[in-house]
């Protein structure tokens, strides 16, 4: 039971990470291939938090949100300097730097030692969110707000905007809207939200090191995406989370040795991506097709 | 004069590094009030022209002057707010989005554009959508008539409207903004000859009902003649004739060089 427990948080923790990104790659047509490092950015600055101040998760929340949205401005701005590929390569080399400095200032984050004995999270800085139990019912509250929230955004008129600017932003332009702002708002909140589920991440699990949050973590989040379908629905995000979530723990039943079920499991994944997008490019759930 | 175009020079080079001027120094006025028509070859410059006023392309020398203020150096959305509307050559209604979708984005109310609204002034939002839901309907109803079709396609992708249909609609929709001057680059360009009409009755009401200004380019000539008061032809880089219509399409240059006459 503990076992499926623990599928669960982690399947909470992914259905939020691939929600964010689906704002801005899903709705908003910009690939990015950094959200493992605003994961990375929250895990490390919630972490600060929780073992060094005694406050309440929302509070946590509330500063590891802003923060990580404050390191999103890095690719605003590259997304008014740099257009389609070299956007592309542009979060590429953010991803690279965040993990530079993760994994090489020591005194900071410890580097790949990592920073073990990371306290629960504290809700209204009294209970101790202890106990796989806990984890779990407070990971899937915490992921059904999250969808309820981008479901809200993506049917309002700022959702709107967004698939405007994916459809033709000269014309968004020419109507008047500044795509500069909207677009940055997109890349503020889906990191924010990246952010948030590092915090939970690095709470739950008590230990980080930069390790899990590099390039391939930051494919894997965008292959989860593809997989169940970018666009303006919240069930894409979440049905290619579970799938990247609970395909390799099904190969485990399969009877493979460990060493050839893991590397499978990227096989299963790029087969996965490529027959997708020659029958069904906008994934399995997906009302929206990357331009 | 709504809008003044003063000493425009744009230079582009090509993959051998030859510079080739495409406006070599175009002057250009447009008159407040009316329908001006800006005729001339293909690759004169019309829509780069367009594309400088309109503030999509940079890298230009000259001065756009829009009621009396520089916009040169402003930025497209910028000018956009400043009550300039346009109709782009190929490109006509969003096609991921719905009908109504479409035209709720061409209001000036911007009300929920921005993430927070949808959570903490949801009153707003609702009321301010309803208000764009009956304007659009208002337009299409004016333009189409009362029963058209499209008022039962509110909800349906632009996509599944043909070109003719999506570039009468995004010109309608031109009506919903308080845009002062209009361009409108090529409007009945690939458009079934049956649409023209409306298009003509469109571009009327901008101008006789709503007091807007429009700036259009077209190969049309009857289309151009039956519609605008004013004309401009672009050619080698220089606006080189201007006045009335009929005696810019009747001069005798012009009709040898672009009409082939």
């Amino acid at each position: 039971m503990e076992y499926l427990l623990h599928i669960g948080i982690m399947l909470c923790i992914y259905i939020i990470l691939v929600l964010s990104t689906n704002l801005t790659v899903g709705m908003a047509n910009l690939l990015t291939m950094c959200q493992a490092a605003f994961y990375g950015v929250g895990a490390y600055i919630g972490t600060y938090f929780l073992m060094h101040f005694n406050l309440p998760f929302v509070l946590i929340a509330l500063i590891v949100m802003f923060a990580t949205g404050l390191t999103s401005l890095v690719i605003s701005y590259a997304s008014v300097k740099l257009k389609g590929d070299y956007f592309i390569l542009g979060t590429l080399g953010f991803q690279m730097i965040v993990y530079t400095i993760l994994y090489n200032w020591v005194n900071v984050t410890r580097g790949p030692y990592g920073i073990p004995g990371i306290p629960s999270i504290k809700l209204f800085g009294v209970w101790s969110v202890t106990g796989i139990y806990a984890y779990f019912f407070f990971a899937l509250v915490l992921a059904v707000s999250v969808a309820l929230i981008f479901n809200q955004l993506q049917r309002s008129p700022y959702g709107r905007m967004l698939k405007a600017i994916r459809t033709d932003e000269l014309s968004a332009q020419a109507l008047g809207r500044n795509t500069v702002q909207l677009k940055a708002w997109a890349f503020f909140i889906s990191a924010a939200f990246a952010g948030v589920a590092g915090l939970v991440y690095a709470s739950y699990v008590s230990y980080i090191d930069p390790t899990s949050f590099t390039l391939d973590e930051s494919i894997f989040i965008i292959t989860a995406l593809f997989i169940g379908g970018i666009g303006s629905r919240v069930w894409g995000p979440i049905v290619g989370a579970a799938v990247v979530v609970i395909l390799p723990e099904l190969l485990r039943f399969v009877g493979l040795p460990d060493a050839v079920a893991a590397n499978l499991r990227q096989v299963i994944y790029g087969l996965a991506l490529v027959v997708l997008m020659f029958l069904r490019p906008q994934g399995l759930l997906g009302d929206a097709k990357l331009k | 004069m709504i809008l003044e175009v003063r000493d425009i020079r744009m230079s582009y080079a090509n993959a051998r590094k030859e510079v080739f001027n495409l406006l070599n120094g175009v002057d250009m006025a447009v008159e407040e009030g009316k329908v001006t028509a800006l005729i001339g070859g293909n690759g004169a410059g019309k829509t780069t022209l367009f594309n400088i006023v309109s503030g999509f392309e940079k890298g230009f020398k000259g001065q756009v002057i829009l009621e009396g203020n520089d916009i040169s150096k402003l930025s497209a959305h910028k000018i956009s707010l400043m009550g300039l509307g346009r109709l782009f050559q190929g490109r006509q209604l969003m096609d991921d989005l719905t009908l109504m979708e479409n035209m709720k984005i061409a209001s000036d109310d911007t009300t929920g554009e921005n993430p927070f609204d949808c959570f903490f002034r949801r009153k707003k939002v609702a009321a301010s959508e309803a208000a764009k839901e009956q304007q659009a309907i208002n337009i299409l109803v004016r333009v189409f008539g009362e029963d058209n079709k499209y008022l039962k396609m509110l909800n349906h992708k632009a996509s599944e409207l043909s070109y003719g249909e999506q570039r009468l609609i995004a010109m309608a929709r031109l009506l919903i903004g308080n845009d002062r001057l209009l361009l409108l680059d090529e409007p009945t360009s690939g458009v079934n000859p049956r649409y023209i009409d409306t298009f003509r009755t469109i571009i009327r009401d901008m101008v006789e009902k709503e007091g807007q200004t429009v700036l259009l380019i077209e190969h049309n000539m009857s289309f151009v003649r039956s519609v605008a008061d004013h004309c401009h032809y672009l050619a080698d880089g220089k606006i080189i004739k201007s006045g009335p219509t009929a005696e810019v399409l009747d001069d005798p240059v012009i009709r040898k060089d672009y009409l082939g006459l």
